[in-house]
């Protein structure tokens, strides 16, 4: 029983990886995990492992081994490796697909990120047109926003911007981040970005980690407590759900 | 593929003739396996459609994480599977070794060249590695194939171009630092009295048995070493994975950022995120192009040399192969190459 379960389990936790993955895949949602350029290959592969699975537990090849016996440490070490991958391969099909949240987020200093810091540039941006800016992401914005705080600039420009909120360490009470991770290679490498919105007493209404659609405009910070220069002052400020594709790449 | 199912030509080891029940009971299993993933299947998207299973942010963040390593690098791991299936069934047994240089030195520097023809990245790597073995390599042989493939297989040298071009040698930089990284340490290992006795008792049982096993159909040996392959290397992809998601929640990013432009500390710092990120050969150069600005062209290229041969999930898959104090030795031989490599490109571009 026991060689025959560490034989086979393998296979187990490959085919329920597989299906994890071709179910994301399905239901577009690989994209929470990598970027999308490996989408395909992903899918490919994971539909080759799934069918070579099922057929070697058709086929079931003859055992080759001498089956040894795991005696005292090495069997403990084999029990609990089985355990654990056990235990990961259940929040595969588990754990419903979600982004990262603010915890990561705050985590991984999305003040100081300097992610996108050349996605706009002030010079081009100065006189564009409002469609344009109406296009611009919290990246943009946050760029433009590290390179200039003259607010005579942010003046006549409307900021209509998604993402989830983030509270701010200086001033959670009427400060939070609008916030976007940005993507190269997968969530592992996601950098957070994020435009500081200045909305008194917002945790009455909204939630950390609440996606939300807001537009406004950029204005001198207000907040004695925070030291930023400039923040966006929302007019609308909506609950929205979180778009398809969460990441910014 | 369903016509090869019952063919049991070669089932001459047993001793008597099972073929009915055998075909009859590979029937069963095929029923068996495929009600199975659709019971995975319908299971996931029932769990799928739910809000949350009440997992707290941090948590979550880990399980994301994790399944960010697991599903990033699965696909390189089956075509590692799937390559390793064809050098060892399909290929005829001397194609590799016949037009290999016999003397030592230029045989691991042809052996070192093999991965520009084979698009594996290092989790992927291992499976070939164990299949040269078994095939006749000697283990230091191995070795240099396994340090020098992830790094100049044809996608990782594509997408490192694209990610850096050729500015500040980082992409040159990368490929002569891993030839050089594999070859020397192919060398030192080539040292060692007993190769056999760097393997795991498991493996070296399996390389021992391997040649005059039972016969198999070539099908049949197929699926042996797909099934033979994912279990020693799942379980170690799952974990490897889960402990890289969970160091990245407990270690604030900014704390090795904030080293980046110092030319030493820097290249400590690429180590320890390398080691501790654990993403695959043939993604690392999209991982590490938003810190380009922030490090040291030397230090990013410590990073894209030493994490295709030494991270957590790396070590976790390559245990299974080789002993304890084999894999310390070449984690330390490998550091301070690599380190050496991106501290001459500091103080030189």
């Amino acid at each position: 029983m026991w060689s025959s379960l560490q034989r086979w389990w393998g296979v187990i936790l490959i085919l329920v990886a597989v299906s994890a993955t071709v179910w994301l895949g399905a239901t577009q949602q690989l994209v929470l995990y990598i970027h999308p350029r490996y989408v395909v290959f992903t899918v490919v592969m994971a539909a080759l492992a799934l069918v070579m699975g099922v057929l070697s537990l058709a086929i079931r090849p003859a055992n080759t081994e001498e089956a040894v016996a795991p005696r005292g440490w090495s069997r403990v070490v084999g029990g609990v490796a089985l355990l654990l991958s056990g235990a990961i391969a259940l929040t595969l099909v588990i754990v419903p697909p979600t982004t990262l949240s603010s915890a990561t987020a705050s985590q991984r200093d999305i003040v100081g990120s300097t992610v996108g810091s050349d996605s706009q540039n002030v010079d081009e941006v100065a006189n564009a047109d409002d469609e344009l800016i109406a296009s611009f992401t919290v990246v943009d914005w946050s760029s433009l926003l590290r390179q200039t705080s003259d607010p005579n600039f942010y003046s006549n420009k409307t900021a209509d911007v998604v993402g989830f909120i983030t509270a701010s360490e200086d001033d959670p009470a009427n400060i939070f981040y609008l916030s976007r991770f940005t993507v190269t290679c997968c969530a592992v490498d996601a950098q957070p970005t994020g435009v500081a919105v200045y909305a008194p007493d917002w945790a009455n209404e909204f939630d950390v980690d609440a996606w939300v659609e807001i537009t406004g405009s950029f204005e001198i910070n207000p907040s004695s407590r925070s030291d930023l220069a400039l923040v966006l002052v929302p007019e609308t400020m909506t609950v929205v759900e979180r778009p398809s594709e969460p990441y910014l790449y | 593929m369903s016509t090869t199912l019952p063919a049991s030509v070669d089932d001459h080891h047993h001793q008597h003739d099972h073929r009915p029940r055998r075909s009859r009971n590979r029937w069963l299993w095929l029923a068996i396996g495929t009600i199975g993933v659709a019971a995975i299947f319908a299971l996931r998207a029932f769990t799928g459609e739910l809000e949350s299973v009440g997992v707290p942010g941090l948590t979550a963040d880990l399980l994301t994480l994790a399944t960010s390593v697991i599903i990033e690098s699965l696909p390189f791991v089956v075509l590692g599977i799937l390559l390793s299936i064809v050098v060892q069934t399909w290929l005829p047994d001397d194609l590799l070794m016949r037009y290999l240089p016999q003397r030592p030195v230029l045989r691991r520097a042809a052996i070192s060249l093999f991965g520009i023809a084979l698009p594996v990245c290092e989790c992927g790597n291992v499976p070939l590695a164990r299949g040269l073995i078994l095939k006749g390599f000697s283990v230091p042989e191995s070795m240099t194939f396994l340090l020098a493939a992830p790094i100049i297989n044809p996608i990782t040298i594509v997408t490192t171009h694209q990610a850096f071009g050729f500015d500040d040698g980082i992409l040159v930089g990368r490929i002569l630092g891993g030839l050089a990284i594999a070859n020397i340490v192919g060398w030192l290992f080539s040292l060692h009295p007993q190769p056999n006795a760097m393997l795991t008792g498991r493996f070296a049982q399996q390389c021992a048995v391997g040649s005059h096993g039972p016969r198999q159909s070539r099908t049949e040996k197929s699926l042996d070493i797909f099934m033979r392959e994912s279990s020693v290397l799942m379980p170690a992809v799952f974990i490897g994975s889960l402990i890289a998601g969970a160091i990245q929640v407990a270690v604030p990013r900014d704390v090795l950022v904030s080293l980046g432009s110092n030319p030493l500390w820097s290249i400590l710092a690429m180590m320890a995120l390398a080691f501790v990120i654990s993403v695959c050969s043939s993604v690392d150069a999209f991982f590490i192009l938003p810190f380009a600005s922030t490090f040291m062209p030397g230090s990013i290229v410590t990073f894209l040399v030493f994490g295709p041969i030494i991270d957590i999930k790396m070590l976790a898959i390559m245990r299974t192969t080789f002993t304890a104090k084999v894999l310390l030795q070449l984690s330390l031989v490998v550091a301070l190459m690599s380190a050496c490599i991106g501290l001459v490109i500091n103080y030189v571009v």
